[in-house]
Order: C-alpha cells, then sequence, then structure tokens
C-alpha cells in the first residue's frame, strides 16, 4: 500500500489548489495541523479505491461552514479523530478508511488528520476531483449515497447527529448546525460500502495532487513552460485534455457576496491589447469562461487561473487588476459528464442559462488566442 | 519648524521644514550605532539653515532598527506566550511554523489555556482561573518578565486577554505584556506571531527610546519627538516603548507620504527608485493603500497594517545585459559611485543608459558614456516596459492615474510612462522619506466582525468611526484636526448575508502641547 507523509504534503497542498479551480480557500492553518499529526503518528496508509473490499465501510470527512472563521476558531487536531469516534459509538460500526469531500483548502487534509489520528487508511480519491460549493454537487450522493446518518462535531466537541431523506433535505440542515456551532464543523457523513465508493469516487486524485503540486513546484516559471509538462500528466489520468484558453492581464475583477457565496466576474485582456478579451465567471470557484460572448470552457469541467511568471495557481479571492495570468481549462472526471451528474453540475445548476458542452468541442469552434 | 530623521540600511536622510517649505536637507551614511549617523545628519541640516534649536518644534523618526533586530535575530527578548482558545486550536502552539533560529531566540514557553470568545462574542470556554494561576507561577519560577497574550476573535472582544494581564500584573509585578487585540486584525495565529515579535522587541525599543532622547538631547534640541508607523502615521515615545513592532515597513510608507506632501496629490502612483528596486505604491486619500495578504517579517507570519509595495529589480545600479533587452535584477547597489561608467568604473549600469541618450548628467566628473544606439534605445525600452507593467499590477482600476517619482533613481524615467495620466518629479524627491516622517499625523484604528442585519450599515460605521476616533486621541492625536482616514468593508462569504469585516481609521494632527516625550 502507498503511503503518505508529511514531506507530500507542501506539493499536495498546491496541486489541490490548482484542482479547487479559484475554490477552496487557503490551506495554511489545515497543512500545520496535518503535519503535527503526521510528525506524531508517521506516514498514513494511502489506499488505493480498488484496493478496498466491498464490504468495507467507508466515511467521507470534512469541513463545514466558513472558512473565514477557521481563522481564529482555530481546528483542533482532534477534531477529525473525534468526529469519526463519534460516528462509530452512535452507530454501532466500524470504519475501516476515510474519503475526502473535495480537493482544495483544508477539506483535501482533514481526512489524513483522521487516518493518522485512527490509525485507519485514507482513501485516494475524493467526492469531486475539483472544488464546487454545495454538498449535492459531491458524486458520492449524486450516484445515490445517502448523506446520513451523519455526525458532526464542533469547536468544544459538541455532537449533532443528521437524519434527513436525502442531500437536498441535508445541506441547509447543516449549513444552519454550522452558523449556529461558532461558523464551522467537521461532519462524517455520506456512509458506504466499498462497492458504493468504487463507482462513485473520482478515484486517486491525493497521489495526482501530489504529483501535479511536484510538477508546479519544480517548473516554476512562465505558464507557458509548464504546459507540455501538464498536457503529459493529465493526458494519463482521469481528467480530459488541459487546453490553453488565454493569456493576458486581468483588466476587471469584482466579487460580491449573494446568499453567503463569493460572485463575481474577471476580465483578462491580452498583453497587447489586441483580440477580444476572456471573462471568467466566479461563484466562490472559476465556473465559466468565454471569449466574445461564446463559451469556451465550462463547470463541471476545469477552469484554472495561473500566475503567469511562476505557474502558482491562484484562487479566486485573491485575483486582482494588473495581474499577469494564463488560464487552462481541463475537462473534467467521465462521472461528471453523465447525464445523472450534470442534473447537479451542469451550467444551469449555477444559474447559467445554457447547456453544458465539453471543452473539446468548445475549444475547436471558439480558437481562442 | 519640524525635524524629519529616515534612518533606513544604507542611508540616513534628514530634512528640515517649515510648513510646507522645505528648508534643508541632508543624506549621510548610517552609522554601526545608528546614533552617530543621526547626530551627523542634524548638525548638516542645522548648521546648513543656520536655524536656532529653540524653534524647532518637534522631531520625526522613521527607523529600521526593529525590522534589523527581528530579520537578524539579535537583540530579542525571551517571551512567554499565552493563548486563550482551548478546547480550540489544540495542536497547534503558540510559534508554530516559525523558523527554528527565531523561535529559539524567543526560547520554549508556549502556553495555551481554555477561553476566548466566538464570532458572535459567546465564549469558546470559560476563563479557568486554576489554570492560568499555574501557567503564570510556571512563568514566575523561569524568571521571564515579557508575555505576549492571544485570544480567539480577540479584536471584538478583548476582555478575556485584559483579565489575564490583569492577572500577570497582579502576580508578577513590572511584567512587559503585549496583548494581541492591541495589533488589530482577524487571524489568529498571524495576530499572536505579531503580538509575540513586538513583546520580544520591548526592551530593545527601551533603549531605542532612550538613545534617541539622548542624541536630542545632546544636540540641544528640547522638542517633543514621535516615531513613523507602518501606515504613515506617528506614535509619541512612550507608545513606541510599547508598540515598537509598529514601525515594520515604516519606510516606504515615509517616501509615499513625502510624494504626497511634495506634490498635493491625494490619489497617485509613488515609484521610489533606489539603487537596487523601485518600489512601487499607491497612494490612496493620502495614505498608502494597506496590503491585505500575509506579511511575512524575518519567516515569521504576520498580520502587520503594512502598505501594499511592488518591488521590481530595476533601480539605477541595475546591470545592463543583452544589449538593453535586460536590466536588473543584479545591482551594483551604493557602489555605483564608484563602478558605473559614468563615475569612472567598467560596469554598464541602468543610470549610464540615461547618460549616454543625454537624458542626464551624474557624478562630480560627468565622464561621457557612449554606447550604441540600438543599446541606449533597447535600454529606454525595457526601463520603461518593467516600469508600465509594474504599475499596471498596483493600479487598482484601468483608469490612468498620476505617477510621482521619488528617491535618487527618478533620473532613470526620461519620458512620460504610458500608464500615467500626468508624471511628477518634485522637487526634494530625493529626501521623499524624510518629508513623510516629518509630515506625519497621529493615528487610530479598530477592526471588527459586523452583521449589518443586527446593527445598520450606518449605525455600525458611527460606532467605529467613534472608537477609532478616541484610540487616535489616546495615541496623542490633537482632538479638534481628528476625521476618518479609511472606512473598509469586506464581505465574508458562507456566513449569514451582511456580515462585514469593517475597518475604521481615524487620523489627526500632533498637539502643540500634546503628550509626546519631552527631553
Amino acid at each position: 500500500m502507498k503511503k503518505l507523509g508529511s514531506e507530500s504534503l507542501a506539493d499536495l497542498s498546491i496541486g489541490a489548489v490548482f484542482l479547487a479551480t479559484g475554490g477552496g480557500g487557503d490551506p495554511y492553518v489545515a497543512e500545520l495541523i496535518t503535519k503535527a499529526a503526521l510528525d506524531k503518528s508517521g506516514p498514513v496508509d494511502l489506499i488505493d479505491p480498488d484496493d478496498l473490499a466491498d464490504d468495507a465501510f467507508i466515511v467521507a470527512l470534512g469541513g463545514v461552514g466558513a472558512p473565514t472563521v477557521s481563522l481564529e476558531l482555530l481546528p483542533s487536531i482532534n477534531d477529525a479523530v473525534d468526529t469519526l469516534r463519534a460516528f462509530e459509538d452512535r452507530f454501532g460500526k466500524k470504519i475501516d478508511a476515510v474519503v475526502s469531500f473535495e480537493v482544495g483548502g483544508a477539506n483535501s487534509l482533514i481526512p489524513i488528520i483522521a487516518a493518522a489520528g485512527m490509525g485507519i487508511p485514507v482513501v485516494d480519491g475524493d467526492g469531486m476531483g475539483r472544488a464546487l460549493p454545495e454538498a449535492q454537487m459531491m458524486t458520492y450522493p449524486i450516484y445515490g449515497v445517502l448523506p446520513t446518518p451523519a455526525v458532526t462535531t464542533d469547536y468544544r466537541g459538541g455532537i449533532t447527529e443528521f437524519h434527513t431523506k436525502n442531500i437536498l433535505e441535508f445541506e441547509p440542515e447543516i449549513r444552519q448546525c454550522a452558523l449556529s456551532s461558532g461558523g464551522m464543523i467537521t461532519s462524517a457523513e455520506h456512509p458506504m460500502t466499498g462497492k458504493q465508493l468504487k463507482a462513485s469516487i473520482v478515484p486517486r486524485t491525493i497521489t495526482f495532487s501530489v504529483e501535479l503540486g511536484r510538477i508546479l513546484r519544480e517548473g516554476r516559471g512562465k505558464a507557458h513552460r509548464i504546459f507540455e509538462p501538464l498536457q503529459t500528466l493529465f493526458a494519463n489520468s482521469i481528467y480530459g485534455s488541459v487546453h490553453h484558453l488565454y493569456t493576458g492581464k486581468v483588466v476587471d475583477s469584482s466579487t460580491k457576496i449573494i446568499g453567503g457565496y463569493d460572485i463575481g466576474e474577471a476580465t483578462i485582456a491580452s498583453f497587447d491589447g489586441s483580440g477580444p478579451p476572456l471573462k471568467i465567471s466566479i461563484k466562490n470557484e472559476y465556473l465559466l469562461a468565454m471569449i466574445n460572448d461564446v463559451t469556451v470552457a465550462s463547470v463541471p469541467d476545469l477552469i484554472t487561473v495561473l500566475d503567469y511568471e511562476t505557474s502558482t495557481p491562484i484562487n479566486a479571492e485573491r485575483l486582482r487588476f494588473g495581474q499577469r495570468v494564463t488560464v487552462y481549462g481541463i475537462g473534467c472526471p467521465a462521472f461528471y459528464r453523465t447525464e445523472k451528474a450534470l442534473n447537479f453540475v451542469a451550467p444551469r445548476c449555477f444559474g447559467f442559462d445554457f447547456d453544458y458542452q465539453p471543452i473539446e468541442s468548445l475549444i475547436s469552434s471558439a480558437s481562442p488566442t | 519648524m519640524r525635524i524629519g530623521i529616515d534612518v533606513g540600511g544604507t542611508h540616513t536622510d534628514a530634512v528640515l521644514v517649515d510648513g510646507d517649505n522645505v528648508i534643508s536637507s541632508t543624506k549621510a551614511l548610517t552609522s554601526a550605532d545608528v546614533t552617530s549617523g543621526i547626530l551627523e545628519a542634524l548638525e548638516s541640516i542645522l548648521s546648513d539653515s543656520g536655524v536656532q534649536e529653540d524653534s524647532i518644534e518637534a522631531v520625526m523618526l522613521g527607523t529600521t532598527q526593529f525590522t534589523n533586530a527581528v530579520i537578524e535575530r539579535k537583540k530579542l527578548s525571551e517571551v512567554a506566550a499565552i493563548r486563550i482558545g482551548l478546547p480550540s486550536g489544540a495542536g497547534l502552539p503558540p510559534k508554530i511554523g516559525w523558523p527554528e533560529d527565531i523561535s529559539r531566540s524567543l526560547g520554549d514557553h508556549g502556553y495555551m489555556v481554555h477561553g476566548g470568545t466566538l464570532y458572535d462574542g459567546r465564549p469558546v470556554a470559560e476563563l479557568d482561573w486554576s489554570e492560568i494561576n499555574k501557567v503564570i507561577a510556571d512563568i514566575k519560577s523561569k524568571n521571564l518578565n515579557t508575555v505576549a497574550i492571544s485570544a480567539a476573535f480577540s479584536p471584538m472582544t478583548p476582555q478575556p486577554e485584559l483579565d489575564v494581564a490583569a492577572q500577570l500584573r497582579r502576580e508578577i509585578p513590572g511584567v512587559n505584556i503585549t496583548c494581541s487585540h492591541s495589533l488589530g486584525r482577524l487571524g489568529l495565529l498571524e495576530r499572536e506571531n505579531a503580538a509575540l515579535l513586538n513583546a520580544s522587541l520591548l526592551k530593545l525599543a527601551d533603549s531605542v527610546v532612550s538613545a534617541f532622547a539622548d542624541a536630542l538631547r545632546q544636540r540641544g534640541l528640547k522638542c517633543r519627538f514621535f516615531v513613523s508607523q507602518n501606515d504613515g502615521t506617528l506614535m509619541d515615545a512612550e507608545f513606541v516603548r510599547q508598540f515598537p513592532a509598529l514601525t515594520f515597513a515604516s519606510g516606504p510608507t515615509n517616501s509615499l507620504r513625502g510624494a504626497c506632501k511634495l506634490t498635493g496629490l491625494n490619489d497617485a502612483i509613488v515609484v521610489d527608485l533606489g539603487g537596487t528596486t523601485a518600489d512601487i505604491g499607491i497612494l490612496q486619500g493620502g495614505f498608502p493603500r494597506e496590503s491585505n495578504i500575509v506579511i511575512d517579517v524575518g519567516g515569521v507570519r504576520t498580520n502587520f497594517r503594512m502598505p501594499d509595495i511592488l518591488s521590481l529589480g530595476l533601480g539605477g545600479g541595475s546591470l545592463v545585459t543583452d544589449e538593453g533587452r535586460s536590466i536588473g535584477p543584479k545591482s551594483v547597489g551604493h557602489n555605483l559611485v564608484t563602478q558605473g561608467l559614468a563615475f569612472g568604473g567598467s560596469v554598464l549600469t541602468a543610470t549610464d543608459l540615461l547618460v549616454a541618450a543625454g537624458r542626464a548628467t551624474v557624478g562630480p566628473n560627468q565622464c561621457p558614456v557612449t554606447l550604441p544606439p540600438q543599446t541606449i534605445e533597447n535600454g529606454l525600452n525595457t526601463i520603461a516596459s518593467m516600469l508600465n507593467n509594474g504599475i499596471e499590477k498596483m493600479m487598482p482600476s484601468s483608469d490612468p492615474m498620476p505617477v510621482i517619482l521619488v528617491g535618487g533613481g527618478a533620473i532613470l524615467v526620461a519620458d512620460k510612462l504610458e500608464v500615467a495620466s500626468k508624471m511628477y518629479c518634485p522637487k526634494h524627491s530625493g529626501v521623499a522619506n524624510a518629508i513623510g516622517a516629518a509630515i506625519a499625523q497621529i493615528g487610530g484604528e479598530v477592526e471588527s466582525l459586523v452583521c449589518y442585519q443586527d446593527m445598520p450599515r450606518e449605525q455600525a460605521i458611527k460606532k467605529m468611526s467613534d472608537e477609532a476616533i478616541s484610540t487616535a486621541i489616546n495615541a496623542g492625536a490633537n482632538p479638534k484636526t481628528i476625521r476618518i482616514a479609511d472606512i473598509e468593508e469586506t464581505t465574508i462569504s458562507y456566513m449569514a448575508e451582511g456580515t462585514t469585516r469593517l475597518r475604521i481609521k481615524a487620523v489627526g494632527d500632533i498637539p502643540s502641547q500634546g503628550k509626546g516625550a519631552s527631553v
């Protein structure tokens, strides 16, 4: 079985920021606490989904709430383990492995902290293969895994049980719970069998994030130089191919909070001002890229923005006027292109008035610079 | 009349100003002991102008001594850190993530106790006095007398920090304390780090303030003196003794403020061109725009109020290569005056391009510089495009703004930059930083997370403006001149609608009979 130790954390974090397509938040504090946990326990087992027994029992674990709150109400090294133990106690089930909600920010790392503390493996994969703003957009519920029974713990160890009919009932309830428990809670949810997990997970994204982070670190420099290594890496992955969407400078960027989400738009113009600009729509993540009002990439495909000089991925809240950036579009994992998944993650689910078209079919017709 | 002094790594600049007029200015080398360099600069401007010592109303000092102490890990005290936040944050002890050398300089004295508050003011846990008294007893047994205290959400609810500080003072008379809430800003780890660095500098602050007071006395100056801080306002001597870390990055701030004074422009881009770098900053309402990202001081993450500065590797001493197509980041620095072609040396620097183009004359001998016309053209284009690109990164919108050039390297800019609506290169721009120190005001700032659904926006702003004004008055500002300089609102995602981080800054003039240090 593969091992994951603290020496891989920096690469994992930066790779996860790339795949989080602008969302997920700053992983700094989570990285510190994960390092502390791994330094104590030694490397954790990273289990490939295919190696899980069909009757293994797995729970998804992560943080729910406002990432800004965690800057003051710091996470504790025990939060992750306490939540899994509470789940085991409440429902009398032994958890065999733990898996992540999404790639990006703290949620890539919380299952690793739990695995370190419990002495169980963390599953190599997650429920999004990227970051998305709402729980029903995870592959687990889309496939049909029920979100509950679930438990959450808050900063003082307070435990809340959830029993809901489906994900659409669960999502507002857990968000309300987070607000009244100091703003941030840890949730153990979507209990599933090995068989269910294998059918619904976006596989091997932890290994992939580490590898991606390594390439970004070693290839630090102008973004066009990293294009070929990225193409090679993504060609051998569960993702589609990488497309260069645009290189230029941010000439306008504004976001505002609507209904708890960071909503906004960024405009990127070419360095010499020639040709039409690229416009990106944001709802926590980069969701839609257009040139001349023609879509060149849209959710659930990945849109990622890199600093042009250093190839460092830039979160949406850090994007600002004058930055020189390169924008890449990447085909999403095949699961998200099924009709069932598109009911939850298509552009219309984010308020855009058009149907999803895969990036590779858009690129040929729009021919971006 | 006022004197402004800026102590930098290389130069100690001083100016004597009378209202809006610069009477005298000087650039001296910074001495190893700092004080003798200051005395030399004072001597130069006073004898040069013939002004009597008793007509000087105040002296303002900008200094890098505290920044350097942190960067060099020298003269730092050992500090006990008490964080009030358990059960949250277990496993993330104070100083986590610090470079080992500076962590060692402050000693291994981190403590975590229960308490602190949530974003809505409810307690995370009640203070446990038997737990706290045990910590205090341990600090006492180690003979430590410097303590930094932090607590979850203390910028909004400082009481837990204040309670623990009061108990410490009862138990350890004469203890030096820095509470994190007095350094503002949300972000517990960064604010705690700021409090720790500040506490470690308290003893040094005491000796720096005393040495400066002595220097003024030696020169026969009996006026009050102030020290400039990183947001372009001043601290009186008593305040510096408590908050020396607030001087971090006061240098770039002073040059921005000086540029504002020299041109009368409140909203502009300022490019400070030195020997090695071009530092680009933004004036907003007469003050530097502040950075909203985490600031690293000597390898430690902090959330100090710092001006948002973009440094480019382009200065008067930058090396020119590839027939002018590439300039910097390597530079001969202050050796320009011996190594540059225009000074009779053998190194092709950015300054030489301008001399060869006939756009500038430098040095006592004014050595002629001959370069291929293509190199000159390439070089001037490279300088312009580096500055244009850098300025564009900093501009708040695509509307062209006025650009003010200051610093010794300002001659590098021969023509109007594309991104500028207008260019300014005012007289005395070489000592803009000392002028910035001389004209600084006294400020007060408060920050809080507010919900406009609970308290209407106007009411919240009014309440916090009043708090900012009283903070400024407590710091020594004249109540009659106080105004609100800045209101910043940042909305918070995934929280109830209308939840906003609100930051308000008030500034005022130095009173004619204020509470500055008498010497």
